[in-house]
């Protein structure tokens, strides 16, 4: 395969591909139970050889869509609400371009653009052909990331805190343009709209992606350039301290054990393994576990761990009980996982908030959604 | 894979930190005597929480601890062992644990055994407490807002609102100090106190003006009484108060987006 050769395709939406990161080599298909697709392994072929797709009609909309679509662009983008990749036709109310990332150990996504800003101005410009709505840049203050006149005032660029969760997607949407079932928003990443500008210009879309190697069990944390489904182990590979540790996709709050790095993420965790304690005794298991969770006792650190953006023990306490009205008048068509990842770790771990949104999630989506 | 430290017991924790000064103040004025109260009040209290434990398999808070030294400092004297008892009973089980444990409750359990004391047993005398121990009431508090486990908004709205109704002669001074105390140890309780940034503003607001009113119309009652009575209608009103805060939040999102 070329590097930008269609690997796949979806069923329903054909034109939407997913491409080789790489000039490589298919080495393995994974199937799940009813042929659901469920991993391509790649090897790497030495040269470096890519496809160049038509971008003659990059001006107008249906082409703009059509070459995001088979260069294989398409999937870096992310809707809300639900998360996941748009629909092929879908049309957004506002796009947000994080061009901030306040989560730990995140790479500053200033330095993955650097030296890219007229492909950034260029890939701007073309978003705002794929709504109606405003087009929001959201940076950490300072100077702005494109100049030359914004496309009809929609292109907006709006300052985030510095501190965690302050420049999380899902509360930066909530507060600026939030989204609902008829009204979708779409966030990507500031790099990947850099690399949508090269595309519109060249007609080959660049795979590499500014990512930071950091955790606890490393012996020093790296940024690297690599590609999206690069292999965790390489990237760990001489750094790691010895003993058992965790690999994880992501960063130490929402980050997964992954073997590959997955489709969104610019960061790769190492932490030390968690060794087992002593097994409490059955009796204090009993009388101590069956309650659990524990009830949410409001303080500063929770109404922080949501950027004081939302009320914040009233949703947690609409999430937990499964009050799915309260919870999207409050906002929860605007958040996915990654967003209530710091309430979780703030909160001990025990809640399990992620697992109770993306529960909410699809039971919002199959009562009102479908 | 990592945890964070904001559990019910950290917060426990940070709380009674908090209440340290005010303990060491109040059991150096009150002695023996007083140490030997607020111990019988935590075993009654440790009783009925282990008996949910073993019982429904509720897992025991330290927050009994909070809840034994209020009742200890606020309780009226003279009660004898058997009404004292009866009393933290009724407040510890009615209060908290039928609800689940703390951290489920609607009302704090300290407020239902004082108010039970109060109507129960109106004879008996409200304690006063000496001067050096209200002063400890202020940090508490700071330590309390510090530590984020008490809220800025309940303690500072109501100390504004004490302030002025002082200033106007509205709150008699000797009302003012023992409000304090009743304001830190059950008015700024996390979990009875409104949650929303709002709401905890209009609930301390309304803890000072309530006592306010009582000092001023109700004749012969103690600062105490007056604090307490207070603190219970307000932990009463602070769901409806959270209601209105959200209403407008609601409303001034609705006002920006368009749509909720």
């Amino acid at each position: 395969m070329q590097q930008g050769a269609a690997l796949a395709r979806l069923h329903k939406a054909s034109d939407v591909c997913f491409v080789a990161p790489m000039r490589a080599r298919v080495a393995r298909i994974e199937l799940l139970q009813g042929h659901r697709l469920a991993e391509i392994v790649l090897f790497r072929e030495p040269e470096d050889e890519a496809v160049r797709h038509d971008t003659s009609g990059a001006d107008n909309e249906a082409g703009l869509r059509r070459l995001m679509q088979t260069a294989g662009f398409w999937p870096w983008l992310r809707r809300r609400p639900f998360g996941g990749m748009p629909g092929a036709d879908e049309r957004p109310a506002a796009i947000f371009v994080m061009a901030t990332d306040t989560s730990p150990l995140a790479p500053d996504p200033r330095m993955a653009i650097e030296g890219q800003e007229e492909a950034f101005g260029r890939g701007l410009h073309a978003l705002t052909r794929l709504t109606d709505g405003p087009v929001f840049v959201c940076q950490q203050p300072g100077p702005p990331l494109f100049d030359g006149v914004p496309a009809r005032g929609r292109l907006r660029s709006v300052d985030s805190g510095p501190r965690h969760p302050q420049g999380a997607p899902g509360l930066r949407i909530h507060t600026l343009f939030q989204a609902s079932i008829e009204a979708s928003v779409w966030d990507l990443h500031a790099e990947d709209v850099a690399h949508l500008g090269a595309l519109i210009a060249t007609g080959t879309l660049p795979m590499s992606r500014l990512v930071s190697v950091g955790g606890a069990a490393l012996r020093e944390g790296r940024l690297v350039r690599t590609q999206p489904g690069a292999d965790l182990r390489g990237l760990t590979h001489r750094v790691t301290k010895p003993g058992p540790h965790v690999v994880l996709s992501g960063s130490p709050l929402d980050g997964h054990p992954a073997r590959w790095l997955a489709p969104r993420h610019r960061q790769v965790t190492v932490l030390p393994g968690v060794k087992k304690g002593p097994q409490r005794h059955w009796l204090i298991g009993a009388l101590t576990r069956s309650a659990a969770p524990k009830p949410v006792i409001p303080n500063a650190a929770i109404d922080q761990a949501f950027a004081n953006a939302l009320p914040a023990v009233a949703f947690v306490r609409a999430l937990m009980s499964g009050d799915e009205e309260t919870a999207m008048k409050m906002g929860l068509l605007s958040l996915l996982e990654e967003d209530v990842a710091l309430a979780d770790y703030v909160l001990g771990g025990e809640m399990h908030l992620a697992a109770a949104l993306r529960a909410m999630l699809d039971r919002v989506r199959s009562e009102f959604a479908e | 894979m990592t945890r964070g430290i904001w559990t019910r017991e950290t917060v426990v924790l940070m709380l009674l930190a908090s209440y340290l000064p005010l303990t060491l103040f109040w059991l150096w004025f009150g002695g023996v005597e007083a140490l030997l109260r607020l111990g019988f009040v935590a075993l009654v209290l440790a009783f009925w929480n282990l008996v949910f434990l073993l019982a429904r398999a509720q897992p025991i808070s330290l927050a009994f601890l909070i809840t034994a030294l209020a009742v200890a400092m606020l309780a009226p004297e003279g009660l004898g062992v058997l009404r004292l008892a009866l009393a933290i009973s009724f407040g510890a089980v009615m209060g908290e644990l039928v609800f689940g444990g703390w951290g489920r409750n609607v009302v704090n359990p300290a407020v239902v055994t004082l108010s039970f004391l109060g109507f129960g047993f109106p004879g008996f005398p409200w304690p006063e407490l000496a001067a050096p121990v209200t002063w400890a009431a202020i940090p508490a508090a700071l330590i309390g807002v510090a530590t984020g486990s008490m809220s800025l908004g309940v303690v500072a709205s109501a100390a504004i609102v004490a302030v002025g109704a002082v200033a106007t002669g509205a709150l008699p001074p000797t009302v003012a100090p023992v409000a304090g105390i009743v304001l830190v140890l059950l008015v700024a309780d996390p979990v009875t106190s409104a949650t929303t940034l709002f709401g905890r503003w209009l609930n301390g607001a309304l803890y000072a003006s309530l006592v306010t009113l009582f000092a001023g119309g109700w004749h012969g009652a103690a600062p105490v009484q007056v604090a307490v009575a207070a603190a219970l209608l307000t932990s009463l009103a602070a769901p409806l108060l959270d209601e209105m805060a959200l209403g407008i939040w609601y409303e001034q999102r609705r006002r920006r987006h368009g749509r909720n």
